[in-house]
């Protein structure tokens, strides 16, 4: 079987990594990195930003925020992009390529899912921390900004990489739009090879699982950096910190 | 400097400040004690506005901290009341230096150089230098609530509230805490502190505040207050507390 799925990447790579370009549009692999990096690193600050309006005191910013949650939790993304795909032409009267569609259903999708997690990493802070900013001087946001969101989102960071590796995964849908994407591309050599579907379709969860893994990875590097860096015992933070506590202790108040 | 008025504070039915009418004097340091729930925490945090009123004046350095103001104006009164807590409440993702430096630098619009060298010479009157790199979560309660004081301090505030400052802390970290509190007492630092700390009213109070039931119950010079004690349940929280 390893045989059959090594003679489909050395026949057919080039349209596993870039799909039919540059004779037609960006595909395969290249598609789907450019479509999951596109849609997290929009949905990711848009997600922020529908949290903060969610617990604002403003209903003017809380009642549309809390009305795209409930909705984009209660419709399965698949009808979003269809919604995107065929009614928004419609209704803005042009015709919106397929790629686009897609990087907006995922943004706005994945935006209000991360909402929630940002939002009970934000309610799950200590008061004490807003009060502490606050009784500084600091406003609203600036407390948000420099004290509340920098524990909130270290502290969901799991979460968040679990809708971050969901984000990756959702870009799959896009094959029902025509996206030329890389399970698009798969199924094309299987429509033409026939007679391995099995093959085919194990690379295609090998090439996914490679992805989402480098991506885990990724963020448990970020997570060590910055627990080492708060525990103090990171690079060059240890050495200075040894030789500091040597000294002996001026004397107490 | 700080003026209460008739003030008035509930919770729903509960009646949490029952016209309160007292005022601490420039320079003056004024302990406020009291049983549990009686009011001394909601009290303290009203002059901040951490809590709002419902009915009454309170005025910091003259101005009305309960009157409709943008939100500007209020955070500007915040940032010249300094506020220490009895949880500490350090941001723990900056370091002792960050968490001294942080708030000169956003709120007065300091020089980082300007605002590290004068958290440095805060983080060494509280006996802090030598871990101005360390996180709140390698330092012991009572260093983390003598970085609180030395962040608070940074704003340069005119009057400190310290709410219960040593009640977290185990009982061989209160000594130091307290020593900071007594050294900026003697540099004539207005001051209002929330403690069950009677040995620390006694010898830096001018007056002790007694609450109970969200009144004070009386104000007296600590002397009298310990010494003979008019209210009956002022006697019996300090007979209470000798017990222990």
């Amino acid at each position: 079987m390893l045989s059959e799925v090594y003679h489909i990447i050395q026949d057919d790579w080039p349209l596993l990594l870039i799909g039919q370009y540059p004779n037609g549009p960006l595909g395969g692999i290249a598609a789907t990195l450019l479509l999951s990096v596109l849609g997290i690193s929009l949905a990711f600050p848009l997600g922020v930003l529908v949290a903060l309006a969610r617990i604002s005191p403003w209903l003017l910013l809380r009642a549309p925020a809390t009305a795209l949650v409930y909705t984009m939790r209660g419709v399965p993304l698949l009808v979003i992009i269809f919604w995107g795909y065929f009614l928004v032409p419609l209704l803005i009267g042009r015709v919106v390529p397929g790629f686009v569609t897609m990087v907006c259903a995922l943004v706005i999708y994945e935006a209000a899912f991360l909402s929630e997690i940002v939002r009970a990493g934000i309610q799950a802070l200590p008061s004490g921390q807003t009060d502490a900013a606050r009784a500084l001087g600091h406003s609203h946001l600036g407390a948000m900004r420099y004290v509340v969101l920098p524990q909130a989102l270290y502290n969901m960071m799991p979460s968040i990489l679990s809708q971050f590796v969901s984000t990756i995964k959702d870009t799959t849908l896009g094959y029902v739009i025509n996206v030329p994407e890389l399970t698009f591309a798969a199924n094309q050599i299987n429509n033409r090879l026939l007679t391995k579907p099995f093959e085919v379709f194990f690379l295609l969860a090998v090439i996914y699982y490679v992805v989402c893994w480098s991506l885990t990875q990724l963020a448990n590097w970020l997570e060590r950096r910055i627990a080492a860096k708060r525990a103090g015992s990171g690079g060059a933070y240890r050495k200075d910190l040894a030789v500091q506590d040597g000294q002996p202790l001026p004397a107490e108040l | 400097m700080i003026e209460f008025s008739h003030v008035n504070k509930r919770y729903g039915e509960y009646h949490a400040l029952v016209d309160i009418n007292a005022q601490v004097r420039k320079g003056e340091v004024v302990v406020v004690c009291g049983p549990s729930g009686s009011g001394k925490s909601t009290l303290i945090r009203t002059v901040n506005r951490l809590e709002e009123i419902q009915s009454g004046t309170l005025t910091f350095d003259g101005q009305n901290v309960h009157a409709k103001m943008s939100s500007k104006e209020l955070n500007r009164i915040r940032s010249r009341i300094g506020f220490v807590f009895q949880s500490f409440n350090l941001f723990p993702h900056m370091s002792a230096l960050e968490n001294v430096m942080f708030s000169p630098i956003r709120l007065r619009g300091l020089r980082p150089a300007d605002a590290h060298d004068k958290a440095m010479l805060l983080l060494d009157r509280v006996g802090l230098v030598n871990k101005s790199r360390s996180y709140p979560a390698q330092l012991s309660g009572g260093q983390q609530q003598r970085v609180a004081i030395a962040r608070a301090l940074a704003m340069e505030p005119p009057a400190m509230l310290f709410d219960e400052p040593t009640s977290a802390l185990d009982p061989e970290m209160v000594g130091e805490v307290l020593a900071v509190m007594r050294s900026l007492a003697s540099e004539g630092m207005t001051m209002m502190c929330v403690t069950h700390e009677m040995a620390f009213a006694r010898e830096v109070a001018d007056r002790v505040w007694f609450m109970d039931a969200g009144s004070i119950l009386s104000m007296a010079e600590p002397n009298s207050f310990f010494g003979n004690p008019e209210h009956p349940r002022a006697q019996r929280f300090l007979a209470d507390l000798r017990a222990r």
